[in-house]
């Protein structure tokens, strides 16, 4: 409300009053004139004078507006003591309409507007009870009964009906408690759930209003049941003026404790630090729950002890206000909602304390950032040390203490020379002394026995002041472990991988071989043999009508030389691929390369069939191992045994020969060796020189048939 | 018998060879060889089973003829025919093989040779061609 139109309506207000004193004075019929009129103005000029303030001050509030408004239906009353049927009929119905309008504030506070529905339905009944309730008893009180000596009549008289006055006086007297007993429930309610701010603004507006309604109230029990309600209504008068006092207190008391800033600003100037800095704000703003907000970053809010903040959210009963300095906003004070009406008063409480709140932000940012520092140290899983110049351990740190030479706090304190081997503690120290000089870090790697357990160390060192490092140590013994392990199996590797390439080339150089020996036994055999055989036909065929005895002589010569070359040429075909081996198996065939050896063979050969390059595998085994017993052994029996044996095929041969076999000697074994790794298998010979030969091969039978070429 | 060499000799202009030393490591050959040629009227004045004893036959029997197998157990033909002309002997050398003769390339002019002729082809026509 502008102050203009306070001042013409505070105006308006005195001539009513003035009005309503003229009524008063010039009445025939009023009781007690003095004091009527010195209890009953103040109390209307109260509401007015109390409602006009808090319309000027708080002009977005209606509590001011309604305040006045109950001033003015106040004088309302006066007509009541008009002399005229008409007013004074008017006075005595719309006297309690000040009632409803007690009861209207009273639900409204501090606000002004009524909340929920059943505030909106309690003040509704309150009106309707304060007009209809004496309008309807009006029409049947022939006011005897009130024994009013010279009141006019009553103007809305129907018909004198005492028994029905009485009716509906119990009625509304009976309805205006019930409705007493509601406010009063609902306004502990209110209590209840009120923060302790907006139960400082409660307090007085609800302590008054309760009063004067349970005056109300009794005073109708009393003025229903007897006449001796008269007491009650003048001490009813008097908490009345107080009414609207206590309510413009509670609405204005942001601007009443304005002193509270000024005790805030003595606050900041002897406070310590931030618990002290929130205790300050917290009572220069009354709301015990206040709490300090510290913007740190980008988005993040800490609190007084450097835990995160949440921003309250929007219709939550908490409510940030920033504190801005310099135009950059430094902290936020997080209080109750209803706070949010002492706009002013926050407002005058965070500009004398932005200074106070710069300064510990920087504080907390520094602590936060110490405490970021902290957990990023405590979350590696290092061991850390930090040493002086000359090698004092000056704090150790230890995720797995059973890294530590001693315990932590043993290790503070003493020198690196009292805890590391010589070498080790010169070594470190060159580097500490590197990293102090140049200021870039070091690298060590180190040895310790440990608990009996050798443990080898990587240790980093950074300078972490003029005088001191930083040593990180990480434990790497897994790790040194494992590349042991990785470079042992790369040695394996290629060791296997050189085997196999020399193996390769054997197997291509014994393939090589082969075919040379193929193609010598060849030319020299079933070759020349033909060659000789062609020479003697055309020799014949010259003779053949000169000298038929010789020609026959020759050709008979031929044919020999011709069952010669079969026979040769047979026996190669069987040295490439023995045919049997593929239309039979291996027993068979082991059974023909018996029969075939100058040494009695005693032959078990396998009960099935086996895959065909494991059959052929074997049978070049034992081919081989009989050719040797024969040729070097000078063994006078072999047996031969193959079988399956756990996923192998098991191929055996032992002679009782003069031994001193290897396949480190002559191509024959080494081949064989060479054959049988190629299949995942391996050929092992015992051959101790006198003691006979006896070569093993095992070859896996899940072996995947190699490819072709 | 005469007169067919000598009627061969004397279209070829090679009436006076005669002589022959045969050099092969096979002995059926060597027997095969030496009653075709014989047969057809060529004089086998020797045999040699090695490089070193053709070079030492050579030497002795000085032949006119030299029937040299490629593949001996020693030297081969090649080097046995090379030594023999480096040795000064006038002995044409005929190369024989059961290989075919494109199987040894540039080598068998390279060493000096006359010739060569497969041994399944040899027959003393054969060698009286490639005489000069």
């Amino acid at each position: 409300m502008k102050p203009q139109l306070a001042v013409l309506a505070w105006n308006l207000a005195l001539a009513v009053a003035a009005g309503a004193v003229l009524l008063v004075l010039r009445s025939d019929h009023a009781d007690s004139k003095a004091a009527t009129i010195a209890l009953a103005v103040p109390i209307g000029l109260a509401f007015a004078a109390s409602g006009l303030l808090a319309a000027t001050r708080r002009p977005e509030n209606r509590t001011g507006l309604l305040l006045v408004l109950t001033g003015f239906t106040w004088f309302l009353g006066a007509l009541a003591e008009a002399n005229g049927s008409v007013p004074f009929t008017l006075g005595l119905a719309l006297g309690s309409v000040t009632l409803g309008f007690l009861v209207h504030l009273l639900l409204a506070f501090p606000s002004g507007r009524l909340g929920g529905r059943l505030d909106r339905t309690i003040a509704g009944v309150a009106y309707a009870v304060a007009v209809l309730g004496p309008a309807l008893t009006l029409l049947f009180d022939d006011l005897e009964r009130s024994r009013c000596d010279g009141c006019p009549e009553n103007a809305l008289l129907i018909e004198a009906n005492q028994g029905a006055t009485q009716a509906l006086e119990g009625t509304v007297v009976g309805g205006a408690l019930l409705l007493i007993a509601a406010i009063v429930v609902q306004l502990i309610r209110r209590w209840r759930a009120a923060s302790p701010p907006l139960r400082r603004s409660l307090a007085p507006v609800l302590a008054t209003g309760t009063a004067a309604l349970t005056l109300v109230a009794a005073a109708n029990i009393v003025g229903v049941l007897s006449d001796a309600g008269e007491p009650l209504y003048w001490l009813l008068q008097g908490v009345l003026f107080t009414v609207p006092i206590s309510f413009a207190l509670g609405l204005l008391r942001s601007h009443l404790a304005r002193a509270g800033v000024g005790r805030l600003v003595v606050e900041l100037g002897h406070s310590a630090g931030p618990h002290d800095l929130r205790g300050a704000f917290s009572r220069a703003l009354g709301d015990p729950s206040l709490e300090v907000a510290y913007r740190v970053n980008e988005n993040g809010w800490v609190g007084t002890g450097g835990r995160p903040l949440e921003r309250p959210s929007k219709g939550s009963d908490r409510v940030a206000t920033f504190v801005e300095r310099d135009g950059r906003c430094v902290a936020a004070l997080i209080h109750d909602a209803s706070l949010a009406d002492e706009r002013e008063l926050v407002a005058a409480v965070s500009a004398a304390g932005a200074l106070a709140l710069e300064g510990a932000r920087s504080l907390q940012e520094l602590r936060a950032s110490e405490a970021r520092n902290r957990a990023l140290l405590d979350a590696i899983p290092d061991l850390m040390f930090r040493i002086a110049r000359d090698g004092t351990y000056l704090d150790a740190e230890a995720d797995e203490e059973e890294d530590l030479t001693a315990p932590a706090d043993q290790i503070v304190g003493s020198n690196v020379f009292d805890r590391l081997p010589r070498d080790i503690g010169e070594r470190l120290m060159r580097s500490i002394h590197r990293a102090l000089s140049d200021g870039e870090t070091k690298t060590i790697e180190y040895e310790l026995e440990l608990r009996g357990e050798p443990r080898s160390f990587e240790g980093r060192v950074v300078a972490s002041g003029e005088d001191e490092v930083l040593v990180i140590v990480r434990n790497i013994t897994e790790r040194k472990r494992k590349e042991d392990e990785l470079r042992r199996l790369y040695v394996e590797l290629e060791r296997g991988l050189g085997e196999l390439q020399a193996s390769r080339a054997r197997i291509v150089e014994a393939a090589d071989l082969e075919r040379r020996r193929l193609e010598r036994n060849l030319h020299d055999g079933a070759q020349q043999r033909l060659v000789s055989i062609s020479l003697a036909l055309r020799l014949a065929r010259g003779k053949l009508l000169s000298e038929p005895p010789e020609a026959e002589t020759l050709l008979r010569g031929a044919g020999e030389e011709l069952g010669f070359a079969l026979e040769e040429l047979r026996e190669l075909a069987r040295g490439i691929h023995p045919a049997i081996l593929t239309d039979r198996g291996l027993a068979p065939a082991l059974e023909s390369l018996a029969s075939r050896s100058p040494v009695p063979v005693d032959v078990q050969g396998p009960s099935d069939r086996l895959p065909p390059w494991i059959e052929t595998a074997a049978y070049y085994v034992v081919s081989e191992a009989l050719t040797n017993a024969a040729k070097y052994a000078e063994a006078s029996e072999v047996s031969v045994r193959v079988a399956r044996a756990n996923g192998d095929a098991l191929v055996e041969v032992r002679d009782n020969g003069v031994g001193g076999a290897s396949p480190d000697r002559g191509s024959g074994l080494r081949g064989l060796a060479d054959r049988v790794s190629a299949l995942g298998g391996r050929l092992r010979v015992e051959s101790e020189p006198g003691a006979g030969t006896f070569i093993r091969a095992e070859i896996p039978l899940a072996t995947v048939e190699p490819a072709a070429g | 018998m005469e007169n067919r060499i000598a009627e061969r000799s004397a279209s070829c202009h090679h009436a006076e060879v005669t002589t022959v030393l045969i050099v092969d490591d096979h002995p059926s050959f060597r027997a095969s060889a030496r009653a075709l040629l014989q047969a057809e009227g060529f004089e086998v004045v020797g045999e040699a089973e090695d490089g070193e004893s053709a070079l030492v036959a050579a030497r002795e029997l000085d032949p006119e003829l030299v029937l040299l197998d490629v593949q001996l157990p020693d030297i081969d033909g090649f080097e046995v025919a090379s030594r023999l002309k480096g040795s000064g002997s006038t002995a044409n050398v005929v190369l024989t093989s059961s290989r075919e003769g494109c199987d040894f390339g540039a080598r068998i002019a390279d060493s000096g040779a006359r010739g060569f002729v497969t041994k399944a082809e040899l027959s003393g026509a054969a060698l009286v061609a490639l005489l000069p």
